[in-house]
């Protein structure tokens, strides 16, 4: 029947927000220059950069699409790269959908029917609230130097900004959906500019901006991402941060179904 | 009666050896039934598959906004701001004479949770007054009953129940991205199952008040994705399609109108496929019968060839041996087509109307996605009956030009003196 066409489309549904990319930049620390600067290195600290210790944060997620525009005020915890909580504050209409990721499993708390439900994994590559981020982008808790090859294929000038352009290829035993990611990091800060990510053809499917570099809490992070599909023209995600602290007194009792259903 | 003495005496001649006759007769009949059976067979096979390909749930046509098809987008609805009123479209199309019924339908993509586990699946939103007019898919309840119209009830397939563990009376999540962009979620309650036996519906598809479904995806009550048609036999679809497009014209929207021989090429390619077989089975079945039949002849004129020298001899011309021959395998079609006839059309009867079960030997199965019963359902197929009938007459006619070439040009002399 034609029901395949349905059924895909049934598991792209909209789930889960771009938690790992939230919480990765809200962690982000301060690096000091004068490191050693062999592609891996510099890769492994961006990364090391974007996950970490715990923070809390605010944070305003803009969609755009075709058919419409909206804005979620969401309230962020996470605690390394395994866990974070999300709660929405705003509109009210949605106020209290919560996200809890607690290893490689997802739960959904909807305050409307005072329910939770657990996001199997076929819908891993749907996305979250019509964002352009991905379930998949949540649970991706590897660490890239440990699934990519990374090689520098650019280092000099772009835009009056010295930065180094470094491509990703996955090795051939990691199980990650991207055929490449081109990563584009200031030589100045260590502060990740723009990844690009390509599909299995080579295609460019998507592409992350990374913007309004700004101390909150104690470091400095890019209180910006932009997400543009290239398959949806004019649709794009914008998540900023409103406000961060680092470094709070939670453990991992405090990503639980409980706190899920309570919002805190 | 004064038919010419050649088919008299070729007629008589049949029943020289009657028992032969009577053999050669039946193994042309069987041919005749062989082809019809066949023919019937897979005709049955065709409508079966036709029937509930498109009765189950497809309808016989579908009428959708332009861009709905193939990525079935929430926000490609008629009706609508820009859209037509659907109820219009409904009236204007059930005004067609082919047009039986017609029933609006909204879809969705979403999870169904029943709480332990969580599954995506279809959505659909049917009228429950106006959707068994279109499909069987309310008729095949296996447990329950239909959902009250507008309330949070659903119908979901047996093997999704399975998969969630949910029974009649449970509570189940649903969560479907809304035309809002919101992630629209209510509880609902399943207030019954159905079972086609297919496997792509029993586990996808949630059947839901159409109403309810449109306050999910956060949809006005005027805007619908899809109307659904029957028509009085599949066969008219195309037909009525045609004349859909030129009816729904004034209405001033653009809408897209498919039978289900565009909405499920492969069944109709299908469809012609078996007919364009048919003609293969027949020649394939009447080349063995052809030379069995042949054989006889030359055994019989073989037999018999004293005789014909004797009436060479007395001035008989040799064409009129050779008609006589003829009309002796004529003479032979016409009683292995009555008798072919006779055996064959009382039988396709009884199995057209009462279909032999065939589940010991498979259950229910799936072709192309059209759910085929376990039965052997023969069709009714009178113009493949009358060429057939025609074909085993030629046949018999052709078997018996050898043999009939060899007997008139015996050479008499030689022949009675026994060289």
């Amino acid at each position: 029947m034609k029901q395949t066409e349905h059924q895909r489309r049934g598991r792209c549904i909209l789930y889960t927000l771009g938690l790992p990319l939230l919480s990765m930049t809200l962690t982000a620390a301060g690096l000091t220059a004068g490191e050693r600067h062999s592609p891996r290195a510099i890769i492994d600290r961006v990364d090391q950069v974007l996950r970490g210790a715990s923070s809390r944060g605010l944070a305003t997620m803009r969609v755009v699409t075709r058919h419409w525009e909206r804005s979620l005020t969401m309230e962020v915890w996470s605690l390394g790269s395994d866990y974070s909580l999300v709660r929405v504050l705003a509109p009210a209409k949605e106020a209290g959908t919560s996200t809890l990721k607690a290893s490689r499993d997802i739960w959904n708390y909807l305050p409307k029917v005072d329910r939770t439900i657990k996001i199997p994994a076929s819908m891993m590559m749907g996305s979250w609230m019509g964002s352009h981020f991905t379930n998949d982008d949540l649970v991706k808790e590897s660490r890239l130097v440990e699934d990519y090859e990374i090689e520098t294929t650019f280092e000099g000038t772009r835009e009056n900004v010295k930065v180094w352009e470094f491509t990703l290829t996955p090795r051939p035993e990691a199980a990650v959906v991207w055929g490449k990611i081109d990563y584009r990091v200031r030589q100045r800060d260590f502060m990740p500019l723009q990844a690009r990510y390509f599909d299995e053809e080579g295609e460019l499917a998507r592409t992350l901006t990374f913007s309004n570099f700004r101390r909150m809490g104690d470091r400095l992070v890019p209180a910006r991402l932009d997400m543009q599909p290239h398959d949806k023209p004019g649709e794009r995600t914008t998540v900023s941060y409103d406000e961060l602290q680092f470094d709070l007194d939670i453990d991992k009792s405090f990503f639980s179904l409980r706190t899920l259903r309570r919002g805190r | 009666m004064t038919l010419p003495s050649w088919w008299l005496i070729g007629w008589r001649n049949l029943g020289r050896n009657p028992r032969r006759t009577f053999i050669t007769a039946l193994g042309l009949a069987a041919g005749y039934f062989a082809v019809i059976f066949m023919v019937g067979f897979a005709d049955g096979l065709k409508v079966e598959m036709i029937d509930n390909g498109t009765g189950l749930m497809t309808g016989q046509i579908q009428i959708h906004s332009p861009g709905y098809r193939p990525d079935r987008s929430l926000y490609e609805t008629i009706g609508g701001r820009a859209g037509a009123d659907f109820e219009a479209v409904i009236r204007t199309a059930v005004r067609d004479p082919a047009v039986v019924a017609a029933a609006p339908r909204v879809y969705g993509a979403g999870l169904l949770s029943s709480g332990q586990s969580t599954r995506g699946g279809m959505l659909m939103g049917i009228d429950l007054d106006r959707e068994p007019g279109v499909s069987r898919l309310m008729n095949s309840l296996s447990q329950g009953r239909a959902p009250a119209p507008a309330a949070n009830e659903l119908v979901i397939g047996t093997k999704m129940a399975g998969r969630l563990e949910l029974k009649v009376g449970n509570e189940v999540i649903l969560v479907a991205p809304a035309a809002d962009g919101s992630m629209g979620n209510d509880l609902f309650r399943v207030c019954g199952l159905y079972r086609t036996g297919m496997a792509d519906l029993d586990g996808a598809f949630a059947l839901i008040p159409i109403r309810s479904l449109q306050r999910l995806l956060a949809l006005d009550p005027g805007r619908i994705h899809e109307i659904a048609l029957s028509t009085a036999d599949p066969w008219l679809a195309p037909e009525a399609g045609r004349r859909l497009v030129a009816a729904l014209a004034p209405l001033g929207v653009e809408m897209e109108v498919l039978d289900w021989t565009g909405l499920r090429p492969e069944m109709l390619e299908y469809a012609l496929l078996m007919d364009s077989w048919y003609s293969i089975v027949v020649i394939i079945v009447f080349a063995i019968a052809l030379f069995g039949v042949a054989n006889t002849m030359l055994m019989s004129t073989f037999e018999r060839r004293r005789e014909f020298s004797v009436m060479l001899a007395l001035g008989v011309r040799p064409h009129q041996i050779l008609l006589t021959v003829v009309s002796e395998a004529a003479a032979l079609g016409w009683i292995s087509l009555a008798l072919g006839v006779a055996v064959t059309f009382p039988l396709i009867a009884w199995w057209h109307h009462y279909p032999i079960d065939l589940s010991w030997i498979y259950g229910d199965l799936t072709m192309l996605g059209a759910l085929i019963r376990p039965v052997l359902r023969i069709e009714y197929n009178l113009p493949v009956s009358a060429w057939t009938g025609l074909a085993l007459l030629l046949t018999a006619v052709t078997a018996g030009l050898y043999p009939a070439a060899r007997a008139a040009w015996l050479p008499p002399a030689d022949t009675l003196s026994g060289q």
